[in-house]
């Protein structure tokens, strides 16, 4: 029974969802002080998971007026450019949202880079963050072909093509991306099923990851070199 | 546990005990950059929006693929291949990358952090980051390998109609479509503006015995479309002048048909591949549409009237 059950509606809920003890577990938990315009630079994270929110929200509300097939994607696309409401807003926040999203990660993944937040024991939180970041991109090229404009075909046309470089699995690569040998009608399918269906998934699973080991090793100190000095004098690195 | 994993976690353990509460100063920090980034997406969204461009055209290839900007960085890269290697270089090297990336935490194991005492890693991320960036920069400033055509609106709204409109079902350009109709490459410039109006208005009150149903479209509607038909096509016969005035101004710098120099493109198939307006603009006046031309602009060293005629003769080159 948790200390905080005086038998009123507060405890009764703790007792039986434990949010208090989840509350302690993610926001009253001590974390290591980072002094000045360096503890800014522990913000990039929490930025990016931000932004990605906001892709999610902004691209679930465009999800409702989209058409995924060559006829109507672009007419779609005007028609909320034009006539829904917030529309143009909308789509220009998922628009910028996206080369946010890749400004954030890499920043934040220097700032994790150049403080060696990816030693003992952070090594899983770095490898998923790469995985996140493979991840971010597959999000920008299978977004970009949504618009069925001139710039979303013949990107998606030369990206398709590269794919279809890689050594041995190449032709497959490219005909699975494609649907078929040609670009059209199952393309475009393909690309917004795995925008708004498969990558989603993945991300969310790899965010939850990533996250836990943040909050499970506790967010690391910034290095000085009086702490390197310390562990230098440990026997048996 | 390695005794150094060990007394890193007790360091740990003590910074933490002397740190503070997540909640309220970590998450305040958080939450207020959330809200500028917030605020300058806000304000990107507003004033530029998301643009979008004409409809997609498998048909157009002289259209310039522009990748998002940040694979810019990769493609600029890929330009230090010789042709064959580029484009098992444009899979291999990100893949080498990523594969580095996640190889990180264990090339780089031991117990040292701050970023002095990895002065080979720091030198690598630092070479690596300024690398991508100033590709990057390269990459926006490389010129287009086709020049971005300046497009006329109506054309272009015409171009829409007639694929929304199926015209292809029966009428072809170039060659390409149905073969009901006439092609519509054949057309452009041989009948009058006025011509063509009354044409999509009624087809059988211009051309009585024509199969070709009355549409119903509106005034502008029938603006665009026939700006569209005029846009194919050469726009009329050349005069005889227009090839002696290739030869001396063109041929200083430009082949046609085996003859001349190869300073500028050989032009013999320019019609192929550009439309009449294109041509006209560059002639007139090449920063416009390609601004690290070396080409003299034409408009004022010849008339407007020949002008037209060198572009009537190069749309003919096909
Ligand atoms: C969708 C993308 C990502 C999200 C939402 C995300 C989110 C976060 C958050 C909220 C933190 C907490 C501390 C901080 O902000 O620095 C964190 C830590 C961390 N992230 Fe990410 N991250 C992402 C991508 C990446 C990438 C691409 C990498 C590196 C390849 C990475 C590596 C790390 C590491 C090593 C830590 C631990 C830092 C420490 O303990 O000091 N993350 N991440």
């Amino acid at each position: 029974m948790s200390a905080s059950n005086d038998g009123g509606p507060r405890g009764w809920l703790y007792e039986r969802t434990g949010v208090d003890r989840v509350w302690d577990a993610l926001f009253a938990r001590k974390v290591p002080e980072a002094q000045g315009w360096v503890s800014w630079l522990y913000t990039l994270g929490s930025a990016t998971l931000f932004v990605f929110v906001l892709q999610a929200v902004t691209g679930t509300l465009l999800a409702m007026n989209y058409v995924p097939s060559p006829d109507h994607a672009y007419d779609s696309v005007r028609y909320i450019n034009t006539s829904v409401v917030m529309g143009h807003y909308l789509r220009g926040l998922h628009h910028w949202g996206a080369s946010a999203m890749v400004v954030l990660v890499g920043l934040h993944m220097l700032r994790t880079y150049f403080m060696g937040a990816y030693k003992y024991p952070r090594e899983g939180t770095w490898m998923i963050g790469v995985l996140l970041l493979v991840v971010v991109i597959g999000f920008g090229f299978t977004g970009y072909l949504l618009p069925w404009d001139q710039k979303a075909y013949w990107a998606t046309m030369v990206g398709t093509n590269i794919a279809g470089q890689t050594p041995f699995i190449g032709p497959y690569l490219k005909k699975i991306f494609r649907g078929g040998p040609e670009m059209g009608a199952a393309t475009m399918t393909r690309f917004y099923a795995l925008h708004v269906l498969v990558l989603p998934a993945i991300v969310g699973a790899l965010i939850m990851g990533h996250l836990f080991l943040v909050v499970w090793h506790g967010i690391s100190e910034p290095p000085t070199r009086a702490a390197d000095a310390d562990a230098e004098k440990e026997p048996g690195r | 546990m390695k005794p150094w994993q060990e007394a890193y976690e007790k360091r740990y353990k003590a910074a933490k005990e002397r740190g503070r509460s997540f909640f309220p100063y970590a998450v305040f920090k958080d939450a207020l950059v959330a809200l500028i980034v917030f605020g300058v997406l806000s304000y990107l969204a507003i004033h530029f929006g998301a643009k979008l461009e004409e409809l997609a055209d498998p048909t157009d290839t002289t259209y310039n693929p522009r990748p998002e900007w940040y694979f810019l960085f990769l493609f600029q890269a890929l330009k230090a291949f010789p042709g064959s290697l580029e484009s098992v270089a444009a899979v291999v090297l990100p893949g080498a990358a990523i594969l580095l990336l996640i190889a990180v935490p264990f090339m780089d194991s031991g117990p040292l952090r701050h970023p002095l005492n990895r002065p080979f890693w720091t030198a690598l991320g630092i070479f690596a980051a300024g690398g991508v960036a100033t590709l990057t920069f390269f990459g926006l400033r490389s010129p287009l390998l086709n020049p971005t055509q300046e497009r006329n609106p109506q054309v272009m709204a015409g171009k829409r109609l007639f694929s929304e409109l199926n015209c292809a079902y029966c009428h072809r350009i170039n060659g390409k479509g149905g073969k009901v109709g006439p092609d519509l490459a054949a057309v452009a410039g041989t009948r009058s503006d006025d011509w063509l109006k009354a044409h999509f208005r009624n087809p059988k009150a211009v051309s009585p015995g024509s199969v070709m149903p009355k549409l119903n479209l509106l005034p502008e509607e029938i603006d665009d479309l026939t700006a569209y038909v005029q846009s194919l096509g050469t726009g009329g016969p050349y005069s005889p002048e227009a090839p002696k005035l290739f030869a001396a101004d063109c041929e200083v710098c430009h082949t046609m048909h085996g003859k001349g120099a190869d300073i500028g493109p050989d032009l013999s198939h320019i019609g192929a591949a550009r439309e009449r307006g294109f041509i006209k603009n560059y002639i007139m006046n090449p920063a416009n549409t390609k601004p690290d031309s070396i080409m003299p602009s034409f408009k004022g060293q010849l008339t407007g009237l020949q002008i037209e005629d060198l572009t009537r003769y190069l749309a003919h080159q096909r």
